[in-house]
């Protein structure tokens, strides 16, 4: 045997031991084609999110992810462990992913909760303005229970003051009309509230029906002719200053047209706006907005007659 | 020799021994701390005791050298920590969400009691 007759002998073996290693690992490595258990599954699942119309577009890569493992799952594959593990990875991304997109979609649902609430509160108010117009006597008590007892005292001051100073038969009187017109004596002379009844929420013109209180003052202001108003308007702290501030301007003028129209002289009467200043309750609560969006008459103490 | 050259090749396709799946532990260490913050021991127990438990296997099938077992149950671990992640987020927006509905039936209600005290 010569040299080149022992090579190719050597390379016929070698290239038999190929072919023969090469059939081994086909054996170890392949069988035939079959989809692993619970890889069907995981497509359902998946074809299930993918074809949700609130979902599939909230957690695309996610999605994508899930996918590329439901493919790796569903190749068939004779390494049972090896199977087994990719159907778990795509189990698991595929819930990952819905759970993903559901986070995105409570997110998203967020604005219209919010406008919800916004149009709600906006409801909210208008109701409060007009239930009001029945309940202003009773809020305005409520409002004032802790001012109650401070109030009796400066009123019962007020009323010696008036005993006092004229007679007492002119200050029962006085006395009398003051309750009639729920006023309340104060350092800038009698104070009377009118809530909030007497508008449309946001807008300025009496409405009709709620002048009931006005009518009162007008009678109060025929029978002393003496004293003069200053009729303040007062807006909650909702909304901008110059809005506010305009608001409680046109509503005092309001209640001045008004009184200057039953015939009280016009230049017993003055109008302005204080807008959301000095509050007299809390801003913060339903209850103190409406307290503070009021029209106060300032009933002036007569120059010297009572005092 | 050829039957040595033909074991080299079994041996390179079916039994070589990697080392130790390292960034996979390190993964599900670090998707489970990420879920532990997110609270998901309140939102989503079952899938973080379960990423606690193939972690837990893991760790074992390295000691007794089952690289690649070791490294499927590292990466199972980390896709069940982010699986408690993502069900944790989905609950917490949810929770905000009723929480916000729940206020807004409140404002309702009031609203529509109020108008019910009307003479």
């Amino acid at each position: 045997m010569n040299t080149t007759q022992h090579s190719e002998v050597i390379l016929r073996r070698t290239l038999i031991a190929t072919a023969v290693a090469s059939i081994l690992l086909a054996a170890a490595c392949t069988t035939a084609p079959v989809k692993p258990d619970g890889a069907a599954e995981a497509r359902v699942k998946l074809t299930q999110l993918q074809s949700d119309p609130n979902l599939a577009s909230r957690a695309a890569v996610a999605i994508k992810d899930a996918d590329a493992a439901v493919r790796a799952a569903e190749q068939p594959e004779v390494n049972k462990e090896l199977a087994a593990h990719r159907v778990y990875l795509a189990d698991r991304k595929v819930d990952t992913a819905k759970a993903l997109a559901e986070t995105r979609l409570a997110e998203d649902q967020r604005a219209a909760i919010t406008a919800e609430r916004d149009s709600a509160r906006l409801d909210a108010r208008t109701h409060e303005a007009d239930a009001a117009k029945g309940q202003a006597a009773t809020a305005r008590a409520e409002g004032a229970e802790q001012k109650v007892a401070a109030d009796q005292a400066r009123s019962d001051a007020n009323t010696a003051q008036l005993a006092a100073a004229s007679s007492e038969q002119q200050a029962a009187e006085l006395q009398r009309q003051i309750d009639v017109l729920q006023a309340k004596p104060t350092d800038r002379g009698l104070v009377l509230t009118l809530g909030d009844v007497l508008f449309t929420s946001g807008r300025a013109d009496l409405k009709p029906g709620a002048t009931g209180n006005l009518n009162k003052l007008v009678a109060f202001l025929d029978k002393y002719p003496d004293r003069s108003v200053s009729i303040q308007g007062y807006t909650d702290s909702v909304g901008s200053e110059d809005y506010n501030q305009g608001l409680s301007e046109r509503r005092a003028n309001s209640v001045k047209s008004y009184l200057a129209g039953q015939g009280i002289g016009s230049t017993r009467l003055s109008a302005s706006g204080k807008g959301r200043n000095d509050p007299v309750a809390d801003n913060d609560s339903a209850a103190g907005r409406q307290q503070n969006r009021r029209v106060e008459v300032v009933i002036s103490n007569p120059p010297a007659a009572l005092r | 020799m050829a039957l040595g050259f033909t074991g080299v090749l079994l041996l390179a396709a079916c039994a070589s021994t990697p080392p130790a799946p390292t960034a996979n532990l390190q993964a599900a260490q670090q998707a489970i701390a990420a879920a532990e913050r997110s609270e998901a021991a309140r939102y989503a127990p079952g899938e973080l005791s379960e990423a606690h438990t193939k972690l837990a296997l893991a760790d074992t099938a390295v000691t007794e050298r089952k690289m690649v077992v070791a490294e499927h149950f590292a990466d199972q671990s980390r896709a069940e920590a982010e699986l408690a992640s993502a069900k944790t987020s989905a609950a917490k927006a949810n929770a905000v969400n009723d929480e916000m509905k729940r206020s807004n039936g409140t404002l309702i209600d009031e609203m529509k009691r109020g108008s019910g005290d009307k003479p």
